[in-house]
C-alpha cells in the first residue's frame, strides 16, 4: 500500500466537489433545451479545445494503451500520428467546420439526430442511436475498469469496490449537469490531466537516468521479449514488430486503424462540432488540440514502453511479468504506484479521475439522449424531458458497471478499439456523405449504415480470434475461437467492414447524383 | 538516435511532433479567420 487512503479518499472527495461546484455554475446557465444539449452554441475555442480533447483522453489511453505500450512496445506511437493528424486536424479543418455549419442550421443536437435531420429519415435516426446503445456500454466500460484498476492499486482494496466506488463517483456528476456544465468541467479536468502527464514524462526520464541512457536501456531489452510474443513477430519495445506478423496486425489494424479512424465518427465529439459559434472558435481549437494529444498519448505511449527498463532495473522483469495474471492494464497503476513519490500518486488520482470524469460524463450524456431522445422520443419529446435524460443516463451507467464486471483482463485498450472499430465502419461513410454530399440520398445511407454495422459484428462475433475470445459466441456454437486462420483472425474487423460500407454508399450515391441531374432539366422551374 | 534505432519508430515520432506544429502554425494563421 503506497498511500495513506485517508488521503487519497480526501483528495478525491475535494476534487469531486470542486468539479460538482463548477458544474452547478453551469448548470445555472444552463436555460434551455438547446444550452442541455449543445451547450448554447456559444463555446469559448479553448474550452472547446481542452473539452474536446479531454473527452477524447481518457483512463483508456492512459492505462489501457499505455498497458498495450508496456506490452507491445512503441509501435504504439503511429496511433498518436493519426489521433494528431485525423483526429485534430482533419476532424476539425474537414469535418467540423461543415457539421457546425449544418447542425446550426438543422437544429440538430445528438449525433443520430444530425443524421436523421440530413438524410430525412427516422430510421437513420433510430439505428443510429440503436447502434450507440449497444457498442458505447463497452466503451464506458472500459474507462471505469481503468479508473477501478488505478484506484485499487492504490488503496489496496478489492477491484468490485473500487469498480462501484469509481462509478457512483461518476454517476454523481454525469446526472447532476448538462454539456454546458460538462464542458466547463471538462476544460479544467483538460487542464490537470496536462500537468500530470507532462510530470509524469519529465519524472520518469529522470528516474531513469535521461532521454538517451533510458531508450538505450529499452532497446538493449529486445532478446528478454517473451517467447510467445516474439514467435507472433515481436522484435522488442523501440523496433516495430514483423510486418504482417500477427503483433503487427493486432497493433496496426486493431490498436492503431481502429483508434486512429475510428476518432473521426465519435457522435460524442461530433457533437462537440455543434457546440462552437462559428468556424473561428474551430481553428483556434486547433492550435490547442494538437499539442494537448501529443502530451496525453505520446506520453502514455513512451512512458508505458519504458516501464519495462524500471521494472528491469529494480525486479529483474518485464512488465508484463509485474503484472498479476499478465493483466497489462495493471501495469501504469503498477508502475506510478512504485516508481513515483506519493504526492505525484495523489496528483495521478486525479488526473485519471479528471480523464474518466470528462470522458464518461460525455459518453453517458450521448447514451442517454440517443436512448431517450432519438430511441424513445424520436426527436419529438426530447426538448422538454431533461428529467428524462438523466434517468436514461442511469440506465446506461447501471448497464456499464454490469458489463465491467464482465470483462476478462487486459480488456481497456482491446474494447476501447472495438467501439472505435465500430462506429468508424457504421458511422462514418453515412457522416463525410452527409457532410459533403449536395444531396445525401436515404437509400445509399441506409444501406451503407445497415452492412457496416452487420459485417462488423460478424467479423467481430466470428473471425478476430482476440474479440471473438471476449464474446465467446462463436465457442459456444462452433467449438472454436475463430472461425479463420492467421492472417485473417488478427485482422480487425474495421479493416473489411468499412471499405464494405464505404464502397456501398459511394456507388448507390453516385447513381442517385445521376438520377437526380437526369430529372433535373424535366422538371419545371419556378 | 536518441536511443532508437528503429526508423520507423523515429518517423512516428517525428510525424507526431511535426503534425502538433501543424496544428500551432495553422491555428496562429487562422487566429481572427472564420468568424461570424
Amino acid at each position: 500500500m503506497a498511500v495513506n487512503p485517508l488521503v487519497l479518499i480526501s483528495v478525491t472527495a475535494i476534487y469531486v466537489a470542486l468539479m460538482l461546484y463548477l458544474g452547478w455554475l453551469g448548470y445555472k446557465k444552463t436555460k434551455t433545451s438547446e444550452d442541455y444539449l449543445v451547450a448554447g452554441r456559444e463555446a469559448h475555442p479553448v474550452i472547446i479545445a481542452l473539452s474536446y480533447g479531454a473527452t477524447f483522453i481518457s483512463t483508456s489511453a492512459i492505462v489501457g494503451f499505455g498497458g498495450q505500450a508496456a506490452n507491445l512496445g512503441m509501435g504504439l506511437i503511429w496511433l498518436t500520428v493519426l489521433n494528431i493528424g485525423l483526429g485534430i486536424l482533419l476532424a476539425f479543418v474537414i469535418f467540423g467546420k461543415k457539421t457546425r455549419e449544418i447542425g446550426q442550421r438543422l437544429h440538430a443536437v445528438t449525433f443520430p439526430d444530425l443524421m436523421g435531420k440530413i438524410y430525412k429519415s427516422q430510421f437513420m435516426q433510430v439505428f443510429t442511436g440503436v447502434v450507440i446503445i449497444v457498442g458505447m456500454p463497452l466503451y464506458t466500460a472500459a474507462v471505469l475498469i481503468g479508473g477501478a484498476q488505478f484506484i485499487r492499486e492504490t488503496i489496496d482494496i478489492s477491484y468490485s469496490t473500487s469498480l462501484i466506488g469509481f462509478a457512483l463517483i461518476v454517476a454523481v456528476y454525469v446526472i447532476f449537469g448538462g454539456l454546458i456544465a460538462v464542458m466547463y468541467t471538462d476544460a479544467v479536468q483538460g487542464a490537470i490531466m496536462l500537468v500530470g502527464m507532462t510530470i509524469l514524462l519529465v519524472a520518469t526520464y529522470l528516474l531513469l537516468g535521461g532521454v538517451n541512457a533510458a531508450n538505450s536501456s529499452l532497446t538493449a531489452m529486445a532478446p528478454l521479449v517473451p517467447e510467445n510474443l516474439a514467435n507472433a513477430g515481436m522484435t522488442g519495445w523501440t523496433t516495430m514488430p514483423v510486418f504482417g506478423s500477427s503483433i503487427w496486425l493486432t497493433v496496426i489494424t486493431t490498436l492503431v486503424l481502429g483508434v486512429g479512424i475510428g476518432v473521426l465518427a465519435q457522435p460524442q465529439l461530433v457533437v462537440r462540432f455543434m457546440t462552437a459559434k462559428n468556424n473561428k472558435s474551430l481553428n483556434r481549437a486547433v492550435l490547442i488540440g494538437g499539442p494537448f494529444i501529443l502530451m496525453m498519448t505520446g506520453v502514455a505511449f513512451t512512458v508505458g514502453a519504458l516501464t519495462n527498463v524500471y521494472f528491469y532495473q529494480t525486479l529483474g522483469k518485464i512488465a508484463v511479468q509485474v503484472a498479476p495474471g499478465g493483466n497489462v492494464d495493471t501495469i501504469i497503476p503498477i508502475f506510478i504506484n512504485m516508481a513515483m513519490p506519493d504526492w505525484f500518486v495523489v496528483l495521478f488520482m486525479v488526473t485519471l479521475l479528471a480523464a474518466a470524469m470528462s470522458t464518461l460524463s460525455s459518453l453517458f450524456h450521448t447514451m442517454g439522449t440517443a436512448l431517450i431522445c432519438d430511441i424513445w422520443g424520436r426527436g419529438r419529446k426530447c426538448a422538454l424531458s431533461m428529467r428524462a435524460n438523466q434517468v436514461g443516463i442511469l440506465i446506461m451507467i447501471i448497464a456499464s458497471v454490469i458489463i465491467a464486471f464482465l470483462m476478462p483482463g487486459s480488456i481497456i485498450a482491446l474494447a476501447t478499439a472495438m467501439f472505435m472499430g465500430l462506429t468508424a465502419s457504421a458511422f462514418l461513410p453515412v457522416f463525410a456523405v452527409a457532410v459533403y454530399a449536395k444531396k445525401p440520398d436515404e437509400t445509399a445511407a441506409k444501406a451503407s449504415l445497415i452492412v457496416g454495422t452487420v459485417v462488423w459484428f460478424i467479423y467481430a462475433l466470428f473471425m478476430n480470434a482476440r474479440y471473438a475470445s471476449v464474446f465467446g459466441l462463436c465457442k459456444a456454437l462452433t467449438g472454436k475461437v475463430s472461425l479463420v486462420g492467421l492472417p485473417w483472425s488478427a485482422v480487425d474487423p474495421l479493416v473489411i467492414a468499412l471499405p464494405l460500407s464505404a464502397a456501398i454508399i459511394v456507388i448507390l450515391q453516385f447513381y442517385a447524383d445521376r438520377r437526380n441531374a437526369e430529372a433535373a432539366p424535366s422538371s419545371p422551374t419556378i | 538516435m536518441l536511443g532508437i534505432n528503429d526508423p520507423t519508430i523515429l518517423l512516428a515520432y517525428g510525424l507526431s511532433i511535426g503534425l502538433t506544429l501543424v496544428c500551432v502554425v495553422y491555428g496562429l494563421l487562422n487566429w481572427n479567420k472564420g468568424g461570424d
